[in-house]
Order: C-alpha cells, then structure tokens, then sequence
C-alpha cells in the first residue's frame, strides 16, 4: 500500500463542504483555491486517483502549506488538512527525493550538529557581517537576518551536565533543542533558572540532536528516525533517572510527544520504548503549573503590559493553552491582555518563510498589527522559531515591543 | 487549451498572478460542494468592473464561454465548467466599498465573505439578514447568485429581500446598474430581481447594494427535543397556525445530531429523535412573553423544552446547526443533498414523504431543514464509489422531488437548479413556463455564452 493509500479514506471524507477557508491563512490571504485545504486535499486525491502526475504546480501547493493545524479543528467531517498534507509531502519524497537545496542547506544541516554548529559559525564570523555591508538587506524573503541572534558559543558548550540544586524535589532531564541551543542561549538560561529556582535538579546531556521535525515535515521519515532513536535512546539509557524530559520549544514538545509514536508505528519491537520516552515529554509551562510555582518569589518593579502568542504547536498540537497565561499572570505587576487571534500562526511555519514568503510576510503583518492593537510592551511565546518571526516582524514595520519566552519573563522575576 | 495570444492578454488584463492555465490550479476550480467537476481552460481573476467589462470583450472574440464562480459552495453543480470556458472568480473582488447605517445600506465587491461582511456591520451594530450555513466561506456574489437563504428566513425572508440594486456586467460587455441604494421599487421592469437568483447565467455581478438592519436588541434562543422527527415536526406546524413567526425553526434529526456532535460537543442529547432549535428576536419586554407561549405549543409534544442560558451555549447550538450538511461524511463519504420546500402546513406530511422515501429504497436520510420555512434538507448517504448504490441515491432523489410537488411544493428552495436540479425543472413547470425562462436568457445572452447549461437547455 501507498502512504496516500494508507490516508485514502480520509482524503475521501472531503465533501468539499468549504468550512476550511475560515480557518486557512493561505487562503484568506491569497484568495487561490490551490492554498486552502479542500484544494490541497482535492489534488492529493487526484493524484492517489493517478489522474495527476505530481509537478512543480502540485509542490507549490503542498509546500506552501503551513502545518498550522487550524483546518483539522475547523472541519465539521474531522478531515486533518494538515496530516494529509504530511502524507503528500511523504509520497513526494519518495517519488522524487527532496530538492537538493531544501535538503542540503536547510534539513541536513539541522539534522547534524556539526554541520549545525559550523552554520551559525559560519553566519556569525562571515555571513552576518557581509550581509550587514550590503545596503537594504536588512530581510531575507521577510526574516530579519541582520538581527538574527546568535549564541557565542552553543548553549550546551556553556553548562554542564548537571546542574544540581541544595533541596532537590525533583529530577528535569532538559531537550534544549537547535534554536534555544545555538541563537537563543539566554532562554536557555531562563529556563534553567526557573527550574532550579523551583527545587528542581536539572540534567542536560550533550549528545542531543535535533528533534527531526524539520525532516518529518518535508518527508524525510529515514533522517528523522534516526534522530528520534538517538534522542531517545540517550534519555531514557543514559539519563533514565530523570522524571521528566522538559522542552521550551513547543514544537518540539508536540514532535517528541505525538509524532515519534506515528514514526515507529511500523516497529512494534521499538514502539514500547518509545511510549515510555513520549509519557516522559513535557512542554515547560505545563510542568512549572504542575509542580507549582511559589508566587512569593516572584519581584518586578516595572509595571509591564504583556499579551501572549500561541505557537500553533502548543495551541493545536498540545493543547495548552491555560498554563502559559496563568504563569505570566503570576508575576506581580504585569498586566496581562489577549490580542486579536492570538492563537493563529505567526507566519514562521518552519521553512515556509524562506520558501514562500510572500505569504507568510503578509501573514506575520496581520499578527504585529494585533499586536500593536493591544498596545503591550512585551509579547510573549512558547516557541524560539515564533520568538524570531515575530521580532523580525515587529522590527521590520517598526514597532516597539520586545518578543520574549515565558521562561525569560519569569526567570526575569527571580533574584538572582 | 487556451491559444498563447488569449492567455497573454488575460494577463495585461488582470496581471499575470491572476491567471492560471496550469492544470493543478485548473482542476482546483473544477468542483463545487457537490459530487460533480469539470475542467475549465483557464481561471482569470479580476479585482475590478473595468478588467470583467474586459475580459467579457475578449471571451467573445474568441467564443469562449464564462463560468462565474464565488467560493464554490453551492450545492448545485452551478459553477462546474463546461466545454470550452474559463471560470471567472470573484474572490479576489473583495471590497466594502460603504456601510451607510443612517440609510441602512451597505454596497461591496461580490467577491465580499458574508461572513466577513458581518463582522464589520457588527462593529455598528448592523446585520446583513441572510445567513446561510455557509456563510463563512461563501460569498455575497454566490448568495445573490443561488438567492441564497439561512435560518433567519423564516422571519426575515432570503437573499432576494435584502438586494437594493446591483452593478452588471452583460454578456455584451456593457455594464448595467440596476435599482440602487433607495428602498423604493425599481421604476420600470425589476432588473434587480431578475439577477438574482440566475446563477450567473444572465450577467456577471461586481457591485451589490445590500439593505441591512441593526442588530436587535434582544434574542432568546430555545431547544425543543422529540422521540420523533414526525413529532418534531408537528410542533412546526402548531407554531405556525397558532400566528407566531419565530426567527429561526431548525430542525436536525437524529443522525445530524450525532455527526454534528461528533464535532462540537453542545451536548444536544444523542438519543433524541430530533431538535427543534427556535430562536426569537425584538425588544428585551416582548421575550418572555414569546417564549412562555412557544414553550406551551412545543411543550404539547416534546419530551424536553429547554431555554439557552449563555451566549456561549447559544454559539454552541448553531455550529452543529451549521456544521450538520459539513459532518456527514462522517457517516458515509458522499452524500445528495435536496432542496425541497413545501408549504408550512405542509410540512408534517413531508417529513413523512422523506421517511417513506428511505423505507422504500432502503437509503440512509438525514433530515435537516429550515422548518419554518418549509425547506428541507433530506441528505441521502452513500458512497459514490458504488455505482448500484448511486443509482439507487438518484432514484431517491427523484421521487423526494416528486413528493415535493405532489405536496404543492418545489424542487429548490434555496440551492438553486445549477446542473443536479435541472432535470426536474420541466416537472414543476409548464412548456409555456419554460419557454419564457428560455426566452429571458436569450434576450439577455443570445450567444449563451454565460454559464451555459445551467438551469435551462436552450
Ligand atoms: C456546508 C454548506 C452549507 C450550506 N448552507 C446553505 C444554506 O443554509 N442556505 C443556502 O441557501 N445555501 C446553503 N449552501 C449552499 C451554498 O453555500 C450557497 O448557495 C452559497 O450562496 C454559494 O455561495 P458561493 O460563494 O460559494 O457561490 P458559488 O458556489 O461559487 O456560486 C453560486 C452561483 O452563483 C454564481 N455567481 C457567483 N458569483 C457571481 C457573480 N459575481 N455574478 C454572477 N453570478 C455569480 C455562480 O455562477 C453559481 O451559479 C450550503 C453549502 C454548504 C457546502
Ligand atoms: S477539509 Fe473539511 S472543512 Fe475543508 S472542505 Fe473538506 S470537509 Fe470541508
Ligand atoms: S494546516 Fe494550516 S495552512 Fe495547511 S491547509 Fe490546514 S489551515 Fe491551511
């Protein structure tokens, strides 16, 4: 059988009811039936049909869409846009491989923590500087290239493995993940720091990839097995004493959760193990709400207004919501308000920006101008890759506000 | 295909983004929301008047037909491409040009989202009557086009009585407007009320009037729960003898209930035979009133009458109510949708003709309707796959049709003839009838170059 044999009833269970142009960002912006889920779903089915040969046409409207979910829990007929989407994507690459600069710059690259680390080096040392030099390159296709942040060395390169604390309740085995490891490195910190301040003993193994997320969504399953079974082997055989494997990313979180059972659905000998790993994962505000944060310690001065932004993982993927929210609340003087559909996606949508962004910057406006609505001084996200759309956008039109982790903003709170 | 020299103009015209001729973008808008396609030769998309008055000169030249098309919702077959045409999309016509709240007026590009429109006359308070359930995805254009209706109906009439005047395109590339933003009749024939309704066989509309109303001020949104969909409806039929016009009546049976539920959890009860879902509007004194004497009609036969107590309950109520045609697939992957409408007092015995219907041929129906208005919407269920059971659907089809007439009804209440309907047209009118429907298209479209092969053979 196929993989769009596999999700052929599905694609059947379309009746085109058109309750999916609401929900589809694609769409509402472009107004082309190829960029909303029923098209996509329609051509995928032509294609299962063999009535369509897949072409650059059909790419197009399979890479442009965004992953955000937001079909799936719009469809009366529980048609999930987005999986179907995943299945193409999967028949594709297996059809006719990745194209080679999608495959060599983009996933390779993350899927490698070598060749990771060189990039951003190389970004850093060369690349940044260069690109500062020419006049009116400030974006790249809508990224914000010349603030695009860098750590000055890998967070992993900067702690130690263990990171203990005087009365230890608990035991956080820490996924970092590329972003927050190689741009972000002070949220890493953040969270580090809100972890420990809250009793918990932090472990932070060295040898951790990259997710595979990036690969699982342009269909390569093979790479992303392979850094599955490396993460996962390394915390449950070398760090079982940890209780929880925590991540900031959202995005992650939801790969590491859900994704990894659907990956080695077809080996059963594994599957066990990789249950255990996935009852294991939690998303860092949905365990400081768990094991409860003591407000008492908590200090701010500033009297601060703050909206949060739903990363489409953690609102569609997870379903967490809540959590995020009462953390920021808790800490004294912010004032918190939502924004205008907060939980649409920000336009980042993993290489969508860099490959189609003409629609994700349009996208990415609507978002900064529902920020700018609320008139906050800070937003705040679960999710690095938002962080970085976001900030870019804000900057690019001009705006003030500063983009941070809800880590960031409590590990703020905390004396140091 | 399209010859190189045709497509190179269509993109001075409307820009080469709004131009497609390749064949994922084509067989994108070779479907509609019902089991039929086709395949155009290409799709243009204009932003204005001047670029359609453009495009209608250029398809003429070159004797290619026009298919007008909204977001293809409709439950016709109505935007499905013939031979030799391009679709002409309107949604990228998608302004508001005014909202006139002093004068109760709204003019917008066809292209407009009912229900984008809605957001922004609730920001002043106003409201654009008709609502069908797709009201999210389809468009003002494809409203107007069908003469669209939606659960507000019953008290508040369809598509047609909200439409002040419209701007047209004419197959002869000359525009036309039509009524205009008063409320009077129109002096000399009623052109507007000719449009509407023609699913774009007469004319291509880019500029509507809308008449719209301030929000009430009150509502009270009410469910009635029965053992039987016949139960059901007899309480309908109570309510519209004993003078009372509620805004909404909607009906779901039993199936409807549980794929919608399948989706929403509102925690309409899974066993009930069926639900009435009444809803009543005007001043805040007038509310209880209403609803003390509803409650009495519909509590002479329901098992459970009960009143919303929050908003959120009420939004609650009307995504199943407008997720019911969207949830069936759930059920069974294809399904027929009909359209009969027969008078109000009527309506008893249709529920009974339905129900004899998939006794007869062993179908699944589900029934959703907009009861007050005496429209119903028996969906039959089945897999198209199947060819013996698509024959036995259509089948079904025909004889809920004739029940329709036999009832002093019609084949289609709301959802217009497109290419599904058409085969019965000649059953509900005489040769002189049709010969006059006939007759309006050709004065207005003697090439039949708009729509062909909708509603009517010429
Ligand atoms: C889930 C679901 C629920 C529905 N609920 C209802 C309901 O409650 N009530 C109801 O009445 N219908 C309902 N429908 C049917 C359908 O949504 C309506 O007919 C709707 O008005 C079609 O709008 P559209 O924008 O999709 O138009 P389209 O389907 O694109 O077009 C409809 C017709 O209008 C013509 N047209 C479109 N634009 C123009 C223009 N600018 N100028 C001239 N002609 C034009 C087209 O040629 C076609 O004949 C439902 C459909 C679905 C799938
Ligand atoms: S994906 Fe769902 S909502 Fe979209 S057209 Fe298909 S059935 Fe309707
Ligand atoms: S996942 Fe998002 S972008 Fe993709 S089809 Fe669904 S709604 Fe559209």
């Amino acid at each position: 059988m196929g993989v769009l044999q596999d999700v052929y009833e599905m694609l059947n269970t379309c009746n085109k009811c058109g309750g999916c142009h609401t929900a589809c960002k694609t769409y509402k912006l472009t107004g082309a039936e190829t960029m909303v889920a029923r098209g996509r779903i329609q051509l995928i089915k032509a294609v299962a049909d063999g009535k369509l040969e897949p072409n650059q046409e059909y790419e197009d409207a399979i890479m442009s869409c965004l992953l955000c979910g937001e079909c799936a829990v719009t469809c009366p007929n529980g048609v999930h846009g987005n999986e179907l989407v995943m299945a193409a994507r999967r028949d594709l690459k297996l059809k006719k491989g990745i194209k080679p600069f999608v495959k060599s710059f983009a996933l390779n690259t993350l899927a490698s923590p070598k060749r990771l680390d060189m990039g951003f080096r190389l970004f850093k040392g060369m690349g940044k500087s260069f690109l500062n030099k020419i006049d009116g390159l400030d974006y790249f296709r809508g990224i914000d290239i010349r603030n695009f942040p860098t750590a000055k060395k890998p967070f992993l390169e900067q702690v130690p493995e263990k990171i203990t604390v005087q009365h230890p309740k608990h035991k956080v085995g820490f996924y970092v993940g590329c972003f927050l490891n190689h741009a972000l490195d002070q949220t890493a910190h953040s969270v580090v720091k809100v972890l420990t301040k809250n009793d918990c003993e932090v472990i932070i193994p060295k040898d951790q990839v990259c997710c595979g997320l990036p690969q699982y969504c342009y269909g390569d399953f093979e790479t992303a097995k392979k850094n599955a079974r490396k993460t996962i082997d390394t915390f449950l055989d070398k760090y079982s004493d940890a209780e929880v494997i925590l991540s900031a990313c959202g995005s992650c979180v939801a790969m590491l959760r859900h994704d990894y059972l659907k990956l080695f659905a077809d080996e059963p000998s594994y599957l066990e193990k990789v249950k255990l790993f996935c009852e294991k994962v939690v998303e860092f505000s949905e365990y400081m709400e768990k094991i409860g944060v003591d407000q008492t310690k908590l200090h701010n001065s500033t009297p601060l207004t703050v909206t949060y932004h739903d990363p489409c993982h953690m609102v569609r993927g997870l379903k967490v919501t809540k959590q995020p929210r009462q953390l920021l609340q808790m800490v004294p003087r912010i004032e918190y308000k939502e924004m205008f559909e907060a939980n649409r996606c920000c336009g980042a949508a993993g290489l969508i920006q860099a490959f189609y962004h003409e629609v994700s910057t349009d996208i990415t406006d609507q978002k900064t101008q529902n920020i700018k609505d609320t008139n906050a001084d800070l937003v705040a996200t679960s999710c690095p890759a938002c962080m970085l759309r976001l900030q870019g956008g804000i900057n690019k039109v001009g705006q003030k506000q500063k983009v941070m982790h809800v880590a960031d903003i409590m590990a703020n709170a905390y004396e140091d | 295909m399209l010859s190189q020299a045709v497509v190179k103009r269509l993109k001075e015209i409307v820009g080469e983004k709004n131009v497609v001729t390749d064949k994922v973008g084509l067989l994108t808008y070779g479907y509609d929301g019902t089991l039929l396609s086709g395949e155009a030769l290409g799709v243009v998309s204009p932003t204005t008047t001047e670029q359609v008055v453009e495009i209608v000169k250029l398809m003429n030249e070159h004797d290619i037909k026009l298919v007008p098309r909204g977001a293809g919702t409709n439950e016709s077959g109505g935007t499905i491409p013939s031979e030799k045409s391009v679709v002409i999309s309107f949604t990228k016509m998608t302004k508001i040009h005014e909202i006139d709240t002093e004068n109760f007026v709204a003019v917008v590009e066809p292209g407009v989202i009912n229900f984008d429109l809605q957001v922004e006359l609730a920001k002043k308070n106003f409201y654009f009557p008709p609502d069908p359930s797709s009201f999210k995805a389809s468009t003002i254009g494809g409203n107007l086009g069908e003469c669209s209706g939606g659960p507000k109906c019953f008290k508040y009439g369809v598509t047609r009585d909200y439409m002040l005047g419209l701007e047209v395109v004419l197959p002869n590339g000359k525009v036309i407007q039509t009524g205009g933003r008063n409320f009077q009749s129109e002096p000399g024939y009623d052109l507007t009320r000719i449009i509407v309704g023609s699913e774009g066989i007469l004319g291509l509309v880019t500029k509507v009037f809308v008449r719209i109303l301030p929000i009430p001020r009150a509502k009270k949104t009410m469910l009635a729960l029965y053992d039987k969909v016949e139960d059901a409806s007899q309480t309908v039929a109570d309510i519209v003898a004993a003078g009372i016009i509620p805004t909404t009546l909607e009906l779901m049976d039993n199936l409807l209930i549980n794929t919608t539920e399948d989706f929403t959890h509102a925690g309409l009860p899974r066993d009930a035979g069926a639900v009435l879902i009444i809803e009543v509007d005007g001043y805040q004194e007038d509310m209880d009133e209403q609803v003390k004497t509803i409650g009495e009609i519909a509590s002479k036969i329901a098992k459970e009458f009960k009143v919303a107590q929050s908003a959120a309950e009420v939004d609650q109520i009307w995504t199943s109510r407008r997720s019911a045609f969207g949830s069936v697939a759930r059920v069974r992957p294809s399904y027929g949708v009909n359209d009969i409408t027969v008078p109000r007092s009527n309506f008893p015995k249709a529920i009974g003709g339905v129900l004899k219907v998939a006794k007869d041929f062993g179908v699944t129906i589900g029934v959703v309707a907009h009861a007050g208005d005496g429209n119903l919407h028996p969906l039959i269920l089945f897999d198209q796959r199947n060819k013996e059971e698509t024959e036995t659907v259509h089948a079904a089809e025909q004889a809920l049709c004739m029940m329709a007439l036999d009832l002093d009804g019609t084949i289609s209440g709301e959802h217009g003839i497109g290419l599904v309907k058409k085969k019965y047209l000649d059953k509900e009118f005489t040769p002189a009838a049709m010969e006059a429907f006939r007759k309006i298209k050709r004065s207005f479209d003697p090439s039949n170059r708009f729509n062909p092969g909708k509603i009517i053979d010429l």
